[in-house]
């Protein structure tokens, strides 16, 4: 037989960074920043949105896309916080979410109402990693129940976060957990790295990331 | 953990090169992997295979280029063109 080679060399996330293009795109055209949060399962994301949501969730006009492997747990959680805006996606098992699913849930989403979009990503610290789904930045959630090590045990993931959040420090007088190491660890992945420290549970922590939100969101919307 | 999702979708990516009829004619699917791709290339490479030996492909064999970098490239495709050795 007669064997022809074709030459392709094309990206295999090719046709999922076209889509984060798009959704990048409507975001910036909406003046929506929008928030990938990613994280192990158990870190605390949905408690950390819950508080975010019950305490300027209105004021910001925050919605959140969230995802999740099975169930709708996470997002009835956040949906009680907030009359509008909680869009769930349920992965049927996979590990992430992609472009084409938060595309997807935009279009379910009021933007016109939206000044702020969180992105609650499947609780996975590998491959929410490799997946763009139009985000402004992915905020990394850690907890001080996981190792200090996480960051060097998971290097894409911090590598290819803006922002930090390490949770449940009200738990550090109960943990063996050395707050200066796990932040050495992280920023010798990323030296740009910017850290919060929240316990979610008991609210310590919170305003500083409040404050944070509110400089996020553009004073007003374009015409 | 999501190389069967990867592998999918470089099918998809042959079938867009060469066609939904001539799939069973690729005879070999080449893979560029780079090591921080986040990807296991034994994993992905199983996961090619088992999809390559089922229709519409005939036994195509997946081949893995490891290579510095992040990327994940599907490099390049050997179709058999059906004229007999020259």
């Amino acid at each position: 037989m007669a064997v022809r080679t074709i030459d392709v060399r094309e990206k295999v996330m090719a046709r999922n960074n076209e889509i984060a293009q798009t959704v990048r795109e409507r975001l910036r055209q909406a003046g929506i920043p929008a928030f990938n949060l990613v994280s192990s399962p158990g870190s605390g994301k949905t408690l950390l949105l819950e508080h975010t949501l019950a305490a300027v969730g209105e004021e910001l006009g925050i919605a959140v896309v969230a995802g999740d492997c099975q169930t709708q747990n996470d997002a009835d959680r956040l949906a009680r916080h907030t009359d509008r805006l909680v869009q769930a996606v349920i992965t049927g098992g996979a590990c992430h979410l992609d472009a084409r699913q938060v595309s997807e849930a935009l279009d379910a989403l009021d933007l016109e109402q939206t000044r702020l979009l969180f992105i609650e990503n499947v609780g996975n610290l590998v491959c929410p990693a490799s997946w763009d789904l139009g985000e402004t930045a992915k905020i990394v959630v850690f907890s001080v129940t996981e190792g200090e090590d996480k960051p060097l045990k998971y290097p894409k993931m911090f590598q290819n976060a803006r922002w930090a959040v390490l949770n449940k420090i009200d738990l550090l007088p109960y943990v063996p957990f050395d707050v200066d190491r796990a932040r050495a660890n992280a920023r010798a992945i990323n030296p740009d790295l910017q850290f919060f420290y929240t316990s979610a549970l008991t609210g310590e922590g919170l305003d500083e990331w409040l404050g944070f939100l509110r400089e996020q969101v553009p004073a007003a919307r374009p015409a | 953990m999501h190389e069967l999702s990867l592998a999918l979708e470089i099918c998809r990516l042959t079938e867009e090169q060469v066609g939904h009829d001539a799939l069973g004619r690729v005879v070999t699917v080449a893979v560029e992997v780079g090591d921080d791709a986040g990807v296991d290339p034994s994993n992905l490479e199983f996961c090619l295979e088992v999809l390559l030996a089922e229709p519409p492909f005939v036994g195509a064999t997946p081949r893995l280029l490891r290579l510095p970098g992040d990327d994940l490239r599907l490099s390049y495709l050997e179709v058999d063109d059906g004229r007999p050795d020259d």
